[in-house]
């Protein structure tokens, strides 16, 4: 996310003439989970890749030091070093994506992978996260603290009142949802968003990151968000850069599925760490 | 040493994140044909039938070419084997109450549900198609098929009182066919209490399968045969006695036209050609294709299509990925074709879409009605208003709005124009099975003495007649076509004896050339006759029904001199009356809303016009059985060309009067002359969309034959009289059924 936008002036007419159709859309969505099955070597490879997109996230009230710091050690060593040895994909420094905290974890995030020695970005939700009912003066002061603590990225809540009352705010990634609501992300309603990421790239040659949160539990799951990105925007969004799954969850049974490929038997609980 | 393989290969698919292959076992598919030792033949009477000495054909993998079993080839003995078994066993399911048939139809259901993986395995293996389109949709329609026409066949003796089973039904396939096109042909003549005998193209094993399933069941072995042979064994199989209809359906599922509104042609094309470019095709049996292949003459066709519109200039663009080998062939959007290229005209192969651009929506519709099919088409837009506008107007069987494909057993299926005028799915599918209670059975009988070149060729001249009497000499009268009465062509009229032998007047001698005004005078007052309001519609009949009433001395006279008493000749005349008023009155209960499993929003069955629709009157009831046909065919929006009964023509001539003065110009149009000679005419000529013919056996032949030539509907009596003064045959629902083509419009609705 180093690379910000250019930005373009906002046209609000684009929106304005956005149509959805809906039976369409969710037969697009049933479709491609359906059609597109991996299996085998492409399955292990495919959910190494899925591994590289993920935010790691943890968003609890009672988030401290130790399970973040447990989470930043995760992030490094997302998959267990024998099960990538045998696919021969050990050293070729697998990791999340990113690690996904609450502003006042930031700094226990940056500490705890400081200390591994690596890299991995840390995002910071922010900005009265989930709602974003506060007041905008509170919420941009939340994100400069974040960035003090050391975020590089950061997930904003945009305010839907304004966007209920069609008044539209722009960005680099834009995301489902917080993970928080009832609904997450799901298919129809990732197909228009990536529909309107591709239409922005033809018309201004911009382009935009997309990030599922929310609801992506199973290895399958992001298997078929993986071949969503591939069949809707292609092979060049298939990139941390532009394409995020913020998950808690959905790494484990990531593991699980690899550990399964590579010696043929379903893990016990204990067989791999947690998170 | 393997594990380190599979590794690096992991390393690599980790770079570029392609698609692997995704195999689908067919193991059970091959032990399927194991049982059979690999040679398929007949299934008949509930066991497999394997004749000796009888030709074999192989059947192929359409991919590797590999030899999968050996079908035997049908002769006429096997033909008349399988029609016997259907034969017998028809008395016993025809006469069963119609909860027990759907009972059976539900067990037949849960037998295909055990066994769908047998089902869709063997499908895909032999056809090459897509594995996920038969698993996903195929197989689960093919069960809702069962079940919809089970709660049908449960609710019949109640909602399709009046009607009976027609009997044997002999069901002909194309070569490249799914089993689909079977199970919504088979399923409502099973249903409503017909057996069946299906004839399948060599090596088509699915059919033999789903015979063997139901077989499986133990009762009523008999109801469905399948024998498999060449397309010939067709006329083997109506010619049987006992066979009372024979359906039969035409190669399925060909490339698509796309008509594109220039505005939005540039935009269309690239989001068309980026999802091209992600399509992957692949031997059908992988589960992670979107196309699978359909043999090399499926290629070549398409080969040859993009050959001769490149050889015309047209733009090819062709994406996606399939194997190299032999039968597959890349998706491909042609472009740019210019409109006088043979293959502007030609059917469009599979896999192949053909894009053109339209200016207005009027040109769309032109267009698209500009074809001799009659199928379906999508018509997308958001602006729903001229969505609807065109959905009304195109001459189709089914139109989706912003949705393409979708089916269900309730929405009857079909076609107009040269795409064929039956139905399969909901009542309409019924009824193509079912006669009125009462009707005599067809019989397999064709006259071998007809000639068809010369049937109606030549006109016998007229001479004068002998004394005229009556006070005055009768004007001859005219034809009558275009709102007015003129004089005929040829200029020649004839004599109309009365019942003593005496001259009751000259009729027009009319001809091809009056057939041909009549014909257009009919087509110009089509577009405002289908405007009209069912209510305004009814109420133009009425002040003819009242029209008649006042004239009822002078047609009860004229009856009167052909024989008829006058009480009964008044009593025709009050019925003729009743009638108009009747189908004044159903005019407004047309169409209906139906409910769609898995879709939101309405499905509308409209009921459309036929067009221009051609009756032949009989002989017998003179003016009734003219108002009983033209009420209806009136009713239903169409406009009409009338040939009344030639003894006695004078009435309908009579009734004319009043049709000139109430009725808009054109749309009734009433020709006299030499019947025979007429009925030529009309069923010879290709913009008459409908022709129902009452009269001799030979007549009828003659027009079922010579309306093939553009699939016209037909309605023939076959010589048989009707009992027109009888509510069922004079005025029943089966007048209504024929008197319009049923259209489903699909309107998923979310927001």
């Amino acid at each position: 996310m180093s690379a910000h936008q250019r930005g373009t002036e906002l046209d609000l007419s684009w929106i304005s003439k956005v149509q959805v159709n809906q039976p369409a859309v969710l037969r697009r969505a049933e479709q491609i989970q359906a059609r597109r099955p991996v299996k085998k070597e492409w399955q292990a490879a495919w959910l190494l890749k899925a591994v590289t997109f993920i935010d790691l996230t943890t968003l609890s009230g009672d988030d401290t030091s130790s399970n973040v710091q447990r989470l930043c050690y995760k992030a490094k060593y997302p998959i267990r070093e024998d099960l990538l040895k045998a696919l021969n994909m050990h050293g070729k420094g697998i990791t999340t994506a990113a690690v996904c905290v609450y502003p006042a974890r930031v700094c226990d995030a940056v500490r705890a992978l400081k200390a591994a020695g690596c890299d991995i970005p840390v995002a910071s939700v922010a900005t009265g996260f989930p709602a974003g009912q506060t007041h905008l003066k509170t919420r941009l002061e939340e994100i400069r603290l974040a960035v003090e603590a050391g975020a590089t990225e950061i997930d904003v809540v945009i305010n839907r009142t304004l966007v209920l009352t069609g008044q539209w705010e722009g960005s680099d990634f834009i995301k489902t949802s917080t993970g928080k609501e009832t609904v997450n992300a799901t298919f129809p309603v990732a197909i228009v968003m990536l529909r309107a990421i591709r239409d922005f790239f033809w018309k201004t040659g911009n382009k935009i990151g997309f990030k599922p949160a929310g609801g992506i539990r199973s290895a399958k799951d992001s298997l078929a968000w993986l071949s969503l990105i591939k069949e809707e925007l292609g092979d060049e969004w298939l990139k941390p850069e532009l394409f995020r799954i913020g998950a808690s969850t959905l790494l484990a049974d990531i593991e699980r599925q690899i550990y399964h490929h590579v010696t043929g038997r379903y893990a016990a609980y204990h067989d791999l760490s947690m998170s | 040493m393997a594990e380190t393989c599979t590794g690096s290969r992991a390393s690599e698919i980790f770079t570029t994140l392609e698609y692997g292959p995704v195999p689908e076992s067919h193991a059970c598919a091959l032990a399927w044909l194991d049982t059979q030792d690999r040679l398929l033949g007949h299934y008949v009477n509930g066991k497999w039938l394997k004749p000796e000495h009888r030709s074999s054909v192989p059947c192929q993998d359409p991919v590797t070419g590999e030899e999968l079993a050996s079908c035997l080839q049908a002769q006429s003995e096997d033909v008349a084997a399988a029609v016997e078994a259907a034969r017998a066993s028809l008395e016993n399911w025809s006469t069963l109450p119609g909860a027990f048939r759907a009972q059976h139809l539900t067990r037949l259901a849960k037998m295909i549900q055990k066994h769908q993986r047998l089902l869709w395995t063997l499908e895909s293996l032999v056809t090459g198609r897509a594995i996920r389109e038969i698993r996903d949709r195929d197989v689960p329609l093919a069960q809702q098929l069962l079940q919809y026409h089970a709660i049908q066949a449960h609710a019949q003796e109640e909602a399709l009182a009046g009607w009976e089973p027609m009997g044997v039904i002999g069901l002909v396939l194309p070569p490249t066919f799914s089993f689909l096109e079977m199970m919504w042909r088979i399923c409502p003549a099973l249903a409503v209490g017909c057996t069946v005998v299906v004839l399948v193209p060599p090596a088509s094993p699915t059919p033999l399968l789903l015979a063997q399933l139901a077989g499986e069941l133990g009762q009523f072995p008999g109801i469905l045969n399948v024998i498999s042979g060449p397309a010939f064994l067709g006329f083997v199989l109506s010619s049987q006695p006992g066979v009372q209809k024979v359906a039969f359906c035409g190669a399925v599922e060909g490339g698509l036209r796309l008509l594109i509104q220039e505005s939005v042609w540039d935009e269309t094309m690239r989001r068309l050609q980026a999802r091209m470019g992600r399509l992957r095709g692949g031997r059908g049996l992988d589960g992670a294709v979107d196309m699978g292949a359909r043999g090399t003459a499926a290629r070549d066709r398409a080969q040859h299509y993009v050959s001769e519109a490149q050889s015309q200039g047209a733009q090819v663009f062709q994406a996606g990925t399939v194997p190299s080998e032999s039968p597959f062939f890349l998706p491909t959007l042609i472009s740019d074709l210019p409109p006088a290229c043979p293959c502007t005209q030609a059917e469009v192969p599979w896999p192949l879409v053909v894009a053109s651009p339209f200016r207005t929506a009027r040109e769309a519709l032109a267009l698209a009605n500009g074809t001799p099919r009659g199928g379906s088409a999508s018509v997308w837009s958001e602006r729903l208003g001229q969505a609807l506008e065109l959905a009304y107007g195109l001459r189709m069987g089914t139109v989706w709005i912003n949705a393409h494909g979708l089916r269900d057993p309730a929405v009857p299926t079909g076609g107009c124009k040269e795409s064929g005028s039956s139905w399969h799915g909901g009542m309409d599918g019924l009824y193509e099975y079912l006669r009125p209670s009462g009707t005599p059975a067809r019989l397999p009988y064709l006259s071998e003495n007809l000639n068809y070149d010369t049937f109606g060729l030549a006109v016998p001249s007229t001479l004068p007649a002998g004394p005229e009497t009556g006070p005055s000499p009768a004007p001859p009268y005219g034809l009558f076509v275009g709102g007015r009465f003129q004089a005929p062509g040829a200029r020649s009229s004839r004599p109309i004896w009365d019942s003593h032998g005496k001259l009751h007047g000259y009729v027009a001698e009319g001809g091809a050339k009056d057939i041909r005004g009549a014909v257009e005078a009919a087509h110009q007052a089509a577009p405002g006759w289908v405007g009209q309001s069912p209510g305004a519609r009814a109420a133009l009949l009425w002040a003819l029904a009242a029209a008649l009433q006042r004239r009822e001395s002078t047609l009860a006279s004229r009856l009167e001199r052909h024989g008829v008493e006058l009480k009964v000749a008044k009593a025709e005349v009050e019925l003729s009356v009743r009638r108009l008023r009747a189908w004044g009155a159903r005019v407004q209960a047309q169409g209906c809303t139906l409910q769609v499993a898995e879709l939101r929003g309405p499905v509308l069955r409209l009921r459309e016009p036929l067009g221009v629709l051609a009756v032949v009157c009989p002989d017998e009831w003179p003016l009734l059985a003219f108002v009983s046909l033209l009420a209806p065919a009136l009713a239903h929006g169409n406009t009409v060309v009338l040939v009344p009964s030639g003894a006695c023509p004078i009435p309908a001539l009579e009734v004319c009067q009043d049709v000139a003065s109430l009725l808009p110009a054109g749309l009734v149009n009433v020709v006299t002359g030499d019947r025979d000679h007429l009925t030529r005419c009309l069923a010879l000529h290709q913009d008459v969309q409908a022709l129902w013919y009452f009269g001799s056996a030979q007549g009828s032949q003659f027009v079922e034959w010579a309306s093939a030539g553009n699939l016209k509907p037909v309605w023939v009596n076959r010589g048989c009289p009707r009992a027109w003064d009888q509510e069922a045959e004079g005025a029943g629902p089966e007048l209504g059924l024929r008197a319009a083509r049923t259209k489903a419009l699909w309107l998923p609705m979310g927001d």
